[in-house]
């Protein structure tokens, strides 16, 4: 089976479709809803506190580390997919293999947890 | 090959010594790992092996890389201090970690046989030297520095890959060899000649020139060899230098040698580009340390030279050169930290030539070995620079690189000049640097290298023989 | 059911290639024209996720599994570079509140 460029049209209508639906709906709310200002009405929320300063606070950097030993530890699990797709194949060989790349992960987490890094309240 | 896995493993042992409440350690470990590494590496010469389905290759000229890289480490290991001395700020066993890290990278990057090891080599070697270049936490100028080095080197991996991936396309292959093999029998017209080949070939030799700092891909290296702790910068502007220049030689000779009279002209140019952009502008430099970054470039340009040429002799021309080079190095660097800490301007460390004023009145070791890394690098008979220089000449002269050879002998002269600047504050100037003192192994380290220097300036045949 | 390769091949090969050319020229751009450190960042992304993209193209095309690899490794070290960089980037904004690269004039560029 062999795809024209033409063939894709039908994918481009739709893209069509879609941007004007949002244009359509975006204009229409604009024009048909009442507008009416008052200071009460665009105050904050009845229920909430006044703001106070930028809501771009910097957050503690405890997120941060722990976000980034996500991510690294995270991404790791990609070199497991080809193992686990050919475990039979590979067989012990590739079974040590991945041992030892699971064991230098640990020593790393260890190392992590040893320095403190994961240690909520300090 | 050995010393890869060694080194990492070496590597993990030192974060964990960390813990261990005790400093002093450290160093001397690290020394201690770098000569084991050391000698698994030369228990390798000559046997030719491929390791993890030709990813790797140990062979003799793989065994002098790793050698000249493990020498400059351990000079920069020997050299190093200071980390240490404000306990809250500090992580020595981590700095020492990731520099053996970064060796790994190193040495991955000389002995790659396939495009795939070639990309995480550079990249455990430029991440390693990001985190080390942004090492003083609290100092804006590192901060910069490493900042600029990491956006630099990102971008720069970006095109490299862009490049790996053209050219796979092209040849199907990306181990050295497989597209070596498709690149000739393009020459030969036995398959199709594709465009993504050339772009392919000419991303790869961007993104390595801009990791060796060549003109014009250079404007990072002034920036980050100032911002970063001057130990790193020793470590950045030797070992990082050798091993780019070792993967590029490789890339070229072997994969890419069929269309030799492709990329010779962009080299050629750039080559003369780099050489004289680098020494004019190190002329105008106040710092030591920004005129050495300067320096380093220029280097890079006297290398590319060699690597342009693409002569039989063109690995041993490299070798000879990289270790002339990276021990001078060291040494500068070495004597600039001294004089630099004991002379500080608005309570920062002096590192301008300044600095050196009057140094041979109290210091004569510091100022003798000073004098000889300067005279090494400009390349002044009797001293390892000399010979480096000669042999890279020769290599271009045998291809007739001619405008090449004329514009680095004139850049040499001006090199003389700049390179003079120390020695003459230190020898003529009037000044009033008190006695310095040096920790034993810091002497023997600076006593070695000037001797190392001025034996290979007397006798180059002692290393030049086995390279 | 088709298989995945079969289903890339039915777009010719070109059109990954321009593709991608046009993604990593973007990035390229926005490296060379942004100025905040983040979106740098994001742009030298861009231009991995381009090598990614034609790397498992021509993966696929030439029915040879380095290249889907290759890819792999890419992604591992973007994540270890990605942790650095924001590493830096954090370590930047402790020290001056911005990462605006137009503040770092500390040194000449």
């Amino acid at each position: 089976m062999n795809y024209q460029p033409s063939d894709y049209l039908p994918i481009l209508v739709q893209l069509g479709a879609a941007i004007a639906f949002i244009v359509a709906t975006m204009l229409a709310t604009h024009w048909l809803g009442p507008k009416r200002h008052s200071k009460l009405k665009d105050d904050v929320f009845e229920c909430g506190i006044e703001s106070i300063g930028d809501a771009r606070t910097p957050i503690s950097v405890k997120y941060f580390l722990v976000a980034i030993l996500f991510v690294l530890f995270d991404v790791e699990i990609i070199f497991m997919y080809p193992w686990a797709v050919n475990f039979k194949a590979l067989g012990w060989d590739g079974f040590m293999e991945m041992i030892v790349f699971m064991g230098l992960l640990l020593l790393g987490f260890i190392y992590v947890i040893k320095k403190g890094v994961l240690k909520w309240e300090k | 090959m050995n010393s890869i896995i060694a080194l990492s493993l070496f590597g993990i042992a030192n974060l964990f010594l960390g813990f261990l409440n005790n400093r002093k350690i450290l160093m001397p470990a690290t020394l201690a790992f770098i000569l084991f590494a050391l000698g698994l590496n030369l228990a390798d010469w000559n046997t030719e092996v491929l390791w993890f389905n030709n990813m790797l290759r140990t062979n003799n000229l793989s065994v002098n890389f790793t050698t000249v890289i493990l020498v400059a480490t351990l000079l920069v290991v020997a050299i190093s201090r200071g980390f240490g001395d404000d306990e809250e700020h500090s992580h020595p066993a981590e700095y020492y970690a990731i520099m053996l890290f970064s060796v790994v990278g190193a040495i991955m990057m000389v002995t790659f046989e396939n495009l795939l090891m070639l990309f995480i080599g550079l990249e455990i070697l430029s991440v390693s030297m990001y985190v080390l270049t942004g090492s003083d936490k609290r100092n804006l100028r590192s901060n910069e520095a490493a900042l600029k080095y990491f956006l630099m080197g990102a971008f720069a991996t970006g095109i490299l890959l862009f490049g790996v991936a053209l050219v796979y396309g092209a040849t199907g292959s990306f181990s050295i060899y497989g597209i070596g093999n498709f690149v000739t029998e393009n020459r030969m017209g036995q398959s199709e000649i594709t465009p993504m080949l050339y772009v392919g070939i000419l991303l790869i030799i961007i993104g390595l020139l801009f990791k060796v700092s060549a003109a014009p891909f250079h404007f990072w290296t002034p920036d980050v060899y100032e911002g970063a702790p001057t130990i790193f910068t020793a470590f950045m502007s030797t070992v990082v230098k050798t091993a780019g220049f070792a993967a590029l030689y490789r890339l070229l000779s072997v994969s890419f040698v069929g269309e030799y009279g492709k990329w010779v002209y962009l080299l050629y140019f750039l080559c003369a580009a780099t050489l004289i952009i680098a020494n004019i502008t190190a002329v105008y430099q106040q710092s030591f340390k920004r005129m050495m970054a300067f320096s380093s470039i220029s280097h890079a340009g006297y290398l590319l030279m060699t690597v342009t040429s693409n002569q039989a002799t063109t690995q041993s021309s490299i070798l000879f050169y990289s270790l002339a080079y990276s021990i001078a190095t060291v040494t500068a660097f070495a004597v600039m930290i001294l004089v630099s800490e004991n002379k500080t301007s608005n309570g920062k460390p002096d590192e301008s030539f300044d600095a050196f004023k009057g140094l041979a009145k109290n210091n004569p070791l510091l100022a003798f070995a000073l004098a000889v890394s300067m005279l090494s690098l400009a390349g002044i008979p009797l001293t390892a620079g000399f010979w480096g220089k000669f042999f890279i000449f020769s290599d271009a002269f045998k291809r007739g690189l001619i405008l090449d050879l004329i514009v680095a002998v004139l850049m040499s002269a001006v090199g003389v000049y700049y390179y003079f600047k120390p020695i003459i504050a230190s020898y003529m100037k009037e000044g009033n640097i008190q006695e310095i003192t040096i920790k034993p192994i810091y002497k023997l380290t600076l006593i070695i290298t000037t001797i190392l220097t001025i034996l290979l300036g007397l006798m180059p045949d002692l290393v030049k023989s086995i390279f | 059911m088709q298989q995945i390769p079969d289903v890339i091949r039915q777009i010719p090969l070109n059109y990954y290639v321009f593709f991608s050319a046009a993604l990593f020229c973007i990035g390229v751009t926005g490296v060379l024209t942004r100025r905040n450190a983040i979106i740098i960042f994001m742009s030298v992304e861009l231009m991995l996720n381009a090598v990614n993209l034609l790397l498992a193209a021509f993966s696929s095309y030439k029915a040879d599994p380095a290249g889907q690899i290759f890819v792999f490794f890419i992604m591992a070290v973007a994540a270890a570079e990605v942790a650095v960089g924001l590493a830096i980037i954090v370590m930047i904004y402790r020290n001056i509140q911005t990462i605006d690269t137009g503040i770092l004039n500390k040194l000449k560029w």
